[in-house]
């Protein structure tokens, strides 16, 4: 097959960039219309759901290799400090000690994770490996440090009284707003403010490295097992083929895992200094410190409309918190892309302050903006006597306000309509009562990417038993990904998902495939798997076509067998592959590039009802109705579990989940689970959950992502219901009790 | 975590001994172990009660007797509790979650450390640690308690609550006494809410009768595993009924059922638990008539 080498554009979570790949022409065909497709879009259960269950699965922190090291972290207790001493010798003299980092130390061509500056409680300062996490933790007591305590910034507001900034403030401008805004029938002034949210990923960062003469081994917890392996190739002056990165099994991410982190270049210089593997695992303190949060942001929004709700401008500010790393995530995107308005001025402002660097978490910045966004939206409806639902469709845009550009697909206006439906919103306000429980109905839109794209390669492989085999480049994060592989690449072949074999997480064994991340891994990686699978189809069909003297073109394969299209022949595919010995047909696919000119989104709508006791100040949310636009959905099942994560995340956003900082000591106060709340089984609502996008016209099977959009309009939704319920709205998440009762009065 | 011994006696002589010697008494460990391993008083060793016999629930007459060491599971699991101590059995089920209360004992829930998020912080060393400063009255209060006073966290037990309104005692190595007098607040020279000696430790709760009518409430954080953030407890005794309350105060509060939030004013940011107190005392009261 010919290769070519095209330049592409992606969009990553907000962010354009702009690669060059290399792709195979495909002349795999499309699903016909009304064809079957079978099991895409059919229920399948997760194929790892077993190895999960029974605890066979293997995750980085499993991993046992023989002579492996502990490494365990000293960490600031200080916001912000210098430190004035520090005892590297003492450590290396305890017994069983093996090696000792400190600040400064790290891999040759990177900087040092490892700083005498440490600017957040929870900074690390040096690392101790020992044969035993006991000596290794003897090891850190023995460096005895000390500091001089400074001065720290734990607000928003005292980070930009400083006018301390992690990048510059910038100010995007549509049209004329300063006119319109004055011009304006109706505005509406609205603030809101979001705390932290940390991501709480049930396996927490961890990397083990085994350095060798012939190359580095890294098994790391990580979302993006290619992006691992050129930070560690970098970091130590390696060539990417001298490195493998494996990660089998992951508890989660959400966000805060891309690359390998401080944990696996630690691991690996620790490794090759002391010629042994390491093992580094955060505990759940060091997660809730040091690896990354959603971050905290304070919003003010000036909407000018008609009287009748169309908008006309909007001002809005954002003011996000960035602790000490991470990138300005786009929480004023909502205000420019979602509705159609001419006339815009956003302004953000990544404020430092000494908090640990913040990380990507689910759809970051889109969420919290939504919150806000769509929530100021409704303020504005209540202003002009509209229905909340009706307002937004009014404001609809068929093209992309910024760009003009249309979209591959919308489903928009069909998500509104469907979820109406579902939630009875026709009926909302007979619910509110005036008892002591108040009950009340919200909506939110939601928009996202979620196109994926290059690169991203498969090869698919079929033996003598006729058990196939897929390989991709990518790593599960458990969403669900390989399961989704197995069903595309059932299709092609005619065996059940469940007969398949999907190797994902090892960089050595085939070339790049997406990182889990912007909702981009399956609209990535499915073109390409379906590609290589037919072209394993063209070859079994082809051997079929001679051993039975009929045309290939007469030929399919279903149900584990080669059957004729006329019901003549019905043989197990075992009759062809039977013949083939030790060797195996196999096939290759890649991702193309997404068409020019053209926006790929996703969309949808939620619609959430929750009840109120205005005695207690408890809310609790009762029904969320999810309707969504990905495109063609390749597993129903695993979709639907998608969707459960990201509204359940999401309601722990609306309703209790907060980092708290003490104010005296710029410490978090919260950094455990027993504090920081996150919701319990017994939290979650009934969820309605419906995809009502038809298969994008545009791109390759039609499959747009799914990984951000349900998280994305949930809190708003369900704070939007709140004001339903109170007739007052509460501007700061989480809704706990205490602000609840607070805006009750109490 | 630092290391250290395990001695799980089966004399009660010989524990006391060891808790005399500076070791720390253990249960089920739930709260004990959460301590050592942020080094919050810290001890070289662990004393396991549950060798010592102390496990099981004896109803005799109108009353009920229970083992310092039964867990907070057994208590919520036993038919007698369940029928005429309903409030008792209420609050042994809103204690954590399923796990905890296996684990869990009563001695160690009535005798657990307070949450307050700074005690329980591994870097800082607070009043009821031992140092200098409550951090929490100049820091970050949301949850706290609504009284005034050198420490203003607040008692924890779901436990405590239930047994209080049921004029529980509880019974100790050396001495029998009212469970309201096992609390009292820390002072500058005791910073501790326990009454017990060095070597002292609790052997069992008796409840001396039945009430009529009882009941427990919580307001948690989440739908479930979450320490209350208030917690009220009622029992009635032909017309006289009981209240008490958790989460409000150091120790666990007797309430006034006329006027549940007197001698309560609440701090800075704690002033919204009135109306949480008050609503869960009105409904507490309903649940027991009159
Ligand atoms: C996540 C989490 C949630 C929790 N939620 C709740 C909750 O909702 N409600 C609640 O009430 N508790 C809760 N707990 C606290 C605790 O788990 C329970 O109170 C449990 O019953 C404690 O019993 P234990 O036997 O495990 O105590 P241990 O941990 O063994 O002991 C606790 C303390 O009591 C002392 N002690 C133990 N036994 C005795 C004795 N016989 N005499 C004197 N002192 C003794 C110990 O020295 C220690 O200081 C929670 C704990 C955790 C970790
Ligand atoms: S409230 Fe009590 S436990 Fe909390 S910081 Fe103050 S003294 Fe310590």
């Amino acid at each position: 097959m010919t290769a070519k080498l095209v330049k592409t554009e992606a969009v990553v979570e907000g962010r354009t960039e702009v690669r060059w790949t290399l792709v195979e022409e495909d002349d795999t065909p499309e699903f016909e219309d009304g064809a079957p497709t079978r099991p895409v879009g059919e229920p399948t259960p997760r194929i790892s759901a077993r190895a999960r269950t029974t605890g066979s699965a293997r995750y980085t922190v499993d991993v046992a290799l023989p002579g492996l090291l502990e490494a365990v972290v000293l960490r600031s207790p200080h916001a912000n400090a210098r430190v004035t001493s520090l005892d590297l010798d003492a450590a290396r003299a305890v017994p069983g000690v093996r090696c000792v980092l400190g600040p400064g130390e790290g891999p040759e061509h990177a900087g040092s994770p490892l700083t005498d500056a440490p600017a957040f409680a929870g900074a690390a300062i040096a690392v101790v490996a020992a044969d035993t996490p006991d000596a290794a933790e003897a090891g850190v007591a023995a460096l005895a440090p000390e500091y001089e305590v400074l001065g720290f910034v734990s607000t928003i507001d005292d980070g930009f009284e400083k006018q301390d900034f992690l990048e510059e403030p910038t100010e995007h401008v549509r049209g004329d707003p300063d006119a319109a805004l004055s011009a304006a029938e109706v505005t509406v002034e609205a603030s809101y403010a979001v705390p932290a949210q940390l991501h709480n990923s049930l396996e927490p960062h961890a990397a083990v490295a085994d350095w060798r003469e012939d190359g580095l081994t890294v098994w790391s917890s990580t979302q993006a097992i290619f992006d691992a392996r050129s930070t560690i190739a970098d970091a130590f002056g390696l060539e990417p083929d001298q490195v493998r990165i494996i990660c089998e099994f992951m508890g989660g991410g959400f966000g805060s895992k891309f690359g390998v982190g401080p944990q696996g270049l630690l691991a690996a210089e620790l490794s090759r200094r002391a010629r042994r593997p390491v093992r580094l695992v955060n505990s759940r303190r060091e997660e809730n410190l040091a690896a990354g949060f959603r971050t905290p942001a304070k919003m003010d929004y000036t909407i000018g409309a008609s009287r009748d709700g169309r908008l006309e401008a909007v001002e809005a500010t954002a003011m996000i918190g960035m602790g000490t790393g991470g990138w300005p995530f786009p929480v004023l995107e909502p205000v420019k892309s979602v509705y159609a308005c001419p006339n815009l001025r956003l302004m953000t402002a990544p404020v430092r302050m000494n908090l640990g660097p913040s990380a990507a978490f689910r759809a970051p910045g889109v969420m919290e903006g939504t919150f806000g966004f769509e929530q100021a939206l409704d303020e504005l409806a209540e202003k002009v006597g509209i229905d909340p639902i009706e307002i937004r469709r009014l404001n609809h845009t068929e093209n992309d306000p910024e760009s003009g550009k249309p979209y591959t697909s919308k489903g928009l206006l069909k998500a509104y309509e469907r979820a109406a439906e579902l939630a009875g919103w026709e009926g909302r306000d007979g619910l509110r009562g005036d008892g002591r429980v108040r009950r009340g109905m919200g909506v939110a839109s939601q928009y996202w990417w979620g196109a994926g794209g290059p690169p991203a390669y498969a090869e698919v492989r079929i033996g003598k038993s006729a058990r196939p085999t897929v390989t991709v480049g990518l790593q599960d994060l458990g969403t669900g990904t390989m399961t989704a592989c197995a069903v595309i690449a059932s299709e092609r072949l005619g065996i059940p998902a469940g007969e398949i074999t999907v190797h994902a997480g090892d960089t050595s064994r085939i070339g790049h495939g997406p990182a889990s991340g912007g909702s981009m891994t399956l609209a990535s990686i499915a073109p390409a798997v379906r590609m290589a699978a037919h072209s394993v189809r063209t070859d079994i069909l082809g051997l079929a076509a001679d051993m039975f003297e009929i045309a290939a073109s007469d030929l399919t394969l279903e149900d584990g067998e080669i059957r004729s299209v006329d019901g003549t022949l019905r043989e197990p595919v075992t009759e062809v592959t039977g013949k083939l010995g030790n060797a195996w047909i196999s096939g290759s696919g890649s991702r193309g590039p997404n068409p020019d000119g053209m926006n790929v989104n996703t969309f949808g709508c939620q619609i959430a009802q929750i009840a109120v006791d205005t005695g207690t100040g408890a809310v609790t949310v009762e029904r969320v109705v999810a309707v969504h636009d990905i495109g063609r959905v390749v597993n129903p099942m695993g979709a639907r579990s998608q969707v459960m994560g990201g509204v359940l995340q999401a309601i722990g956003f609306a309703l209790m989940e907060e980092r708290v900082v003490d104010p005296t000591t710029g410490t978090v106060v919260n950094a455990g689970l027993e504090d920081y709340k996150v919701p319990t089984i017994a939290d979650v609502p009934e969820v309605v959950c419906e995809f009502v996008g038809d298969p994008d016209p545009h791109l390759r099977m039609g499959v747009k992502g799914l990984g951000e959009p349900p998280i994305i309009p949930t809190a708003a939704a369900i704070g939007n219901a709140l004001a339903h319920a109170l007739g007052v709205r509460l501007r700061e998440a989480p809704y706990t009790p205490r602000r609840v009762l607070e805006a009750l009065g109490a | 975590m630092r290391a250290f011994g395990y001695a799980r006696p089966a004399d009660a002589g010989e524990a006391a001994a060891l808790l005399r010697a500076g070791a720390r008494a253990m249960g089920g460990g739930t709260d004990l172990l959460t301590q050592l391993d942020r080094g919050i008083l810290p001890a070289d060793e662990v004393v396991d009660l549950r060798a010592l016999g102390l496990s099981g629930i004896e109803h005799d007459g109108g009353g009920v007797r229970i083992g310092a060491t039964t867990s907070v599971a057994d208590v919520e699991r036993d038919a007698g509790i369940g029928e005429r101590f309903p409030g008792l059995r209420q609050a042994a089920g809103a204690v954590g979650s399923p796990q905890l209360r296996e684990m869990g004992t009563v001695g160690g829930n009535l005798c657990q450390q307070v949450r307050c998020w700074y005690f329980r912080h591994p870097d800082l060393q607070c009043w009821l640690r031992g140092g200098e400063t409550c951090y929490a009255q100049i820091g970050d209060h949301r949850k706290h308690g609504l009284e005034p006073g050198d420490c203003i966290s607040v008692a924890p037990s779901d436990l405590a609550a239930a047994l209080l309104v049921l004029d529980a005692e509880v019974e100790t190595t050396g001495r029998r006494m009212p469970l309201a007098d096992l609390y009292r607040k820390a002072t500058a020279e005791r910073r501790s809410t326990l009454v017990l000696e060095p070597g002292e430790f609790l052997t069992a709760v008796e409840v001396p009768r039945a009430p009529d009518a009882s009941t427990y409430v919580i307001a948690g954080e989440r739908a479930a595993w979450s320490f209350a953030l208030v917690g009220v407890a009622a029992a009635r005794f032909g017309d006289d009924v009981r209240m008490a309350a958790i989460g409000v105060s150091n120790l666990p509060r007797p309430l006034d059922p006329d006027d549940p939030a007197a001698g309560l004013p609440g701090l800075e940011m704690t002033r919204w638990k009135r109306r949480l107190l008050e609503t869960l005392a009105s409904d507490a009261r309903a649940a027991v008539g009159r």
